[in-house]
């Protein structure tokens, strides 16, 4: 059960912010053909820089999904040079992307020498040695799906390191890097649950998308 | 050869066992009767088969297993031959054949053939099996990276050791050394990265404390079995008090009471008056002593007796109490409400005099680093000065009283002092907090145990209490037997360890109780007045110095010590007035 309408019915809001906030969701994920056929529909200004950026953003972000992460290196590479050498995190994301993709072909010797010349390098940080443990147990197993490492071969574990990707280009660009919806429900999530902490049963519940929708 | 026959009668085989019994025993007397214990072995049910036969007198010890455990000990004492003649004379295998082959495969590195070999040992426990097998295959994965066959250390570590399921976590460190040689995880010592395999030998005693004991015998088990019964008769001795004895294994270790000092090898008799307080130097070098005669002095204890070293005179008035500093070098005695003087041991100069305007000390201790000396003092404060005496702290209020000991903890952190007739008072100068010990009588006396720990308080009712203080005061022991009806009697720890209590006496005796008991083990005749302060050697648990109204200091020291005096005396007492 959502807090009753009543409460802020009255607060007006623009067409043009609703606008502005799809907009920035369009484009932060790259749905290009839906940002044309809304700019023709509503009649909003082209951001023209974003376009062509964003077919390139939607290859890469393609590939680090698939799991081809040495493409999508090489394409970020040509997007936004030294964007990966001054982000060292997501550079060992996407370089143990690709160790994974080699450990699940079954090609061992390629991994090991993968791992070997690319990825042994970050262990001297010791920030990096927990994640390089990680990702060289998968070696010990003939069947890594079945291994305590299996989530790093998942889908959601490639999405995660595409959607960190994503952000690092956009902030390379010096676009933003959260859509405004994404912030909004944020928002609106902590302020609830503030209320709620002060008030307790008087306060309006947690904030719930789904009974949102609903109500 | 003498072995036991299984085509033997019944009854003969008895005897044959008992025979063994005398041989295998050593020489520790067996009390009953030859009859009497075949009859003893009879009575107990024997197995039928592979019969469970059991040497020593109380039937608890398997024969099997002992010959086992001895060959065992054979073997690691070097006694190759010896040990492969009991396996045969007795009959008794120290290892099953299939253990030998066993543990010549782990020795020849023949990794996958041992691996076969440990499931054919027939061990009950599947882990076990597990758990060795990894071991075994582990050894064989460090050393194909030590031969540099990475592939072939990969290829171990996928197929044989990551399928067995255990041990996850070490799957993973392994898998980390082979992607980088120079890999040093937390767990692992940084010594060990170029050398990765270990010893083979090593291995075998690793696989060793994992199988059960029947497999294969442990090793070091009967040199643990003895050491076990030797420090249990050790902690069962009650009056262990000697250093130097060593433990024979031939007889049961006892310590008779030959090894608490019961005899006056000397008297000292340099003081002209009372004799109030004593108390030897850290070291045990040195003996201090004070006296009603308004002098303090310091003793040199030597091999052959203890001989005055220096008279230490000045004060005006009779010196209650003397204190010795951490290292020994300097000492300290207090004026009864007077002041308290500081003096070098070695050349007997006084080196500085602390008072205070107006008021007089009444005690003195020394923090233990040896750098400032604390003082109680008659209006009932307690300073604390640096050596060149500067004051640095005072802490006022009734935190002492006219009459009282001061100490200080090991950790510097405590004072120690009567605050009450009833009680005293415990103060933790940084923390700035106080704790109490209430006694239901007056307190007039005390002194702390060498680990700080406890607090040993003499009461006007001629009892002696033992106190915890760690954490919250605890009352351990009391102590009762001595006389004490007007003056202050002084009580000490003492002995190895400090598991005695010794006491001065008003009856002129020096009373000495086991620590633990609080059994009285000692009282002392040879005093001719109240005895008013004992000192127990810290380097020398057969040495106790006791100081008396008689103007004397006793030296006691252990019954029948030729081996230590050089001049034997004819009733062992030498006298010293100080002039040796």
């Amino acid at each position: 059960m959502d807090v009753d309408p009543r409460l802020y019915e009255q607060i007006a809001v623009n067409d043009n912010d609703i606008h502005n906030i799809i907009m920035s969701y369009l484009v932060h994920n790259c749905f290009k053909e839906t940002v044309e056929s809304f700019i023709a529909c509503t009649g909003m200004k082209q951001p023209s820089d974003y376009l062509e950026d964003m077919e390139k953003r939607k290859r890469i972000y393609q590939f680090a999904l698939e799991g081809n992460a040495l493409k999508a290196i090489e394409l970020t590479e040509q997007l936004a040079t030294n964007l990966l050498e001054k982000n060292k995190d997501l550079h060992f994301d996407l370089l143990s992307l690709h160790f994974v993709e080699l450990v699940c072909s079954r090609k061992c010797t390629e991994a090991l020498e993968f791992a070997q010349m690319k990825l042994t390098p970050f262990g001297k940080e010791q920030k990096y040695v927990e994640k390089l443990e990680d990702f060289m147990a998968l070696l010990a197993y003939e069947e890594p799906e079945k291994s305590p490492m299996f989530h790093l071969l998942s889908l959601e574990y490639r999405q995660h390191v595409a959607e960190i990707l994503n952000r690092a280009i956009l902030a390379h660009g010096n676009h933003p890097t959260y859509t405004a919806m994404e912030r909004l429900i944020q928002q609106t999530t902590v302020v609830r649950q503030c209320l709620n902490q002060e008030h307790a049963k008087d306060g309006p519940p947690p904030f719930s998308l789904k009974d949102f929708i609903k109500s | 050869m003498g072995g036991v026959e299984d085509d033997e009668p019944a009854s003969k085989r008895m005897k044959l066992s008992s025979e063994e019994l005398r041989r295998l025993s050593n020489g520790s007397t067996i009390k009953e009767p030859v009859a009497g214990s075949s009859r003893d072995l009879m009575a107990r049910p024997l197995q039928s088969e592979g019969g469970e036969e059991v040497v020593g007198s109380k039937g608890v010890i398997k024969k099997v297993e002992f010959v086992r455990i001895i060959a065992k000990a054979l073997y690691s004492l070097g006694y190759i031959k010896s040990g492969a003649h009991l396996e045969e004379e007795s009959g008794i295998p120290l290892h099953s054949s299939v253990v030998n082959v066993f543990m010549r495969q782990i020795l020849e590195g023949n990794w996958d053939e041992s691996v076969v070999t440990l499931r054919n040992i027939g061990l009950t426990d599947e882990r076990t099996v597990k758990s060795a097998s990894f071991l075994i295959l582990e050894q064989k994965f460090f050393e194909l990276l030590d031969e540099e066959k990475a592939m072939d250390a990969l290829n171990t570590l996928r197929t044989e050791i990551a399928p067995l399921g255990v041990n996850d976590s070490r799957v993973r460190e392994l898998s980390s050394y082979i992607v980088s040689p120079s890999y040093c995880s937390l767990t692992r010592s940084p010594k060990q990265d170029t050398v990765r395999a270990r010893s083979r030998s090593k291995l075998l005693e690793e696989l060793q404390k994992l199988l059960p004991a029947t497999v294969m015998v442990p090793e070091g088990r009967l040199e643990h079995l003895v050491e076990q019964a030797l420090v249990l008769q050790r902690d069962a001795c009650m009056f262990h008090n000697s250093l130097d004895k060593e433990m024979s294994l031939y007889s049961d270790h006892q310590c008779g009471r030959d090894q608490i000092p019961s005899q006056a090898l000397q008297i000292l008799q340099a003081h002209t008056d009372e004799v109030w307080f004593l108390q030897f130097s850290h070291n045990g070098k040195y003996l201090a002593s004070s006296s009603n005669d308004q002098s303090a002095i310091i003793w040199e204890v030597y091999e052959t007796g203890v001989s005055l070293k220096h008279k230490l005179s000045g004060h005006q008035k009779p010196l209650s109490s003397v204190s010795w500093s951490p290292d020994d070098r300097q000492l300290l005695t207090c004026g009864a409400e007077e002041v308290v003087r500081l003096w070098d041991v070695s050349s007997g100069e006084c080196l500085h005099v602390y008072e205070k305007t107006g008021l007089g000390m009444v005690s003195c201790g020394w923090s233990p680093d040896g750098k400032w000396i604390f003082s109680g003092l008659n209006d009932k404060s307690i300073c604390m000065w640096e050596l060149d005496g500067k004051e640095l702290e005072c802490w006022k209020g009734q935190r002492t009283l006219k009459i009282s000991d001061l100490e200080i903890t090991g950790d510097g952190k405590q004072i120690i002092s009567i605050c009450r007739e009833t009680a005293i008072l415990l103060l933790d100068r940084e923390a700035k907090v106080e704790r109490f010990i209430e006694e239901d009588q007056t307190i007039t006396s005390f002194s702390l145990s060498r680990d700080s720990r406890f607090l040993l308080i003499n009461l006007l009712n001629q009892e002696i209490h033992l106190w915890n203080i760690e954490g919250d005061p605890k009352l351990v022991s009391k102590y009762r037997g001595h006389k004490r009806t007007r003056f202050i009697i002084r009580s000490c720890f003492g002995g190895l360890e400090q598991a005695f209590i010794a006491s001065g006496s008003e009856d002129s005796l020096v009373y000495i109780w086991h620590r633990g008991t609080g059994e009285l083990i000692e009282t002392l005749p040879g005093h001719s007045g109240a005895v008013n302060c004992v000192s127990w050697n810290p380097a020398n648990p057969h040495m106790l110095a006791s100081a008396s109204d008689d103007r004397t200091i006793r030296i006691w020291g252990l019954n029948n010590l030729s081996t230590k005096r050089k001049e034997p005396c004819s009733n062992g007492i030498h006298y010293c007035n100080g002039v040796y």
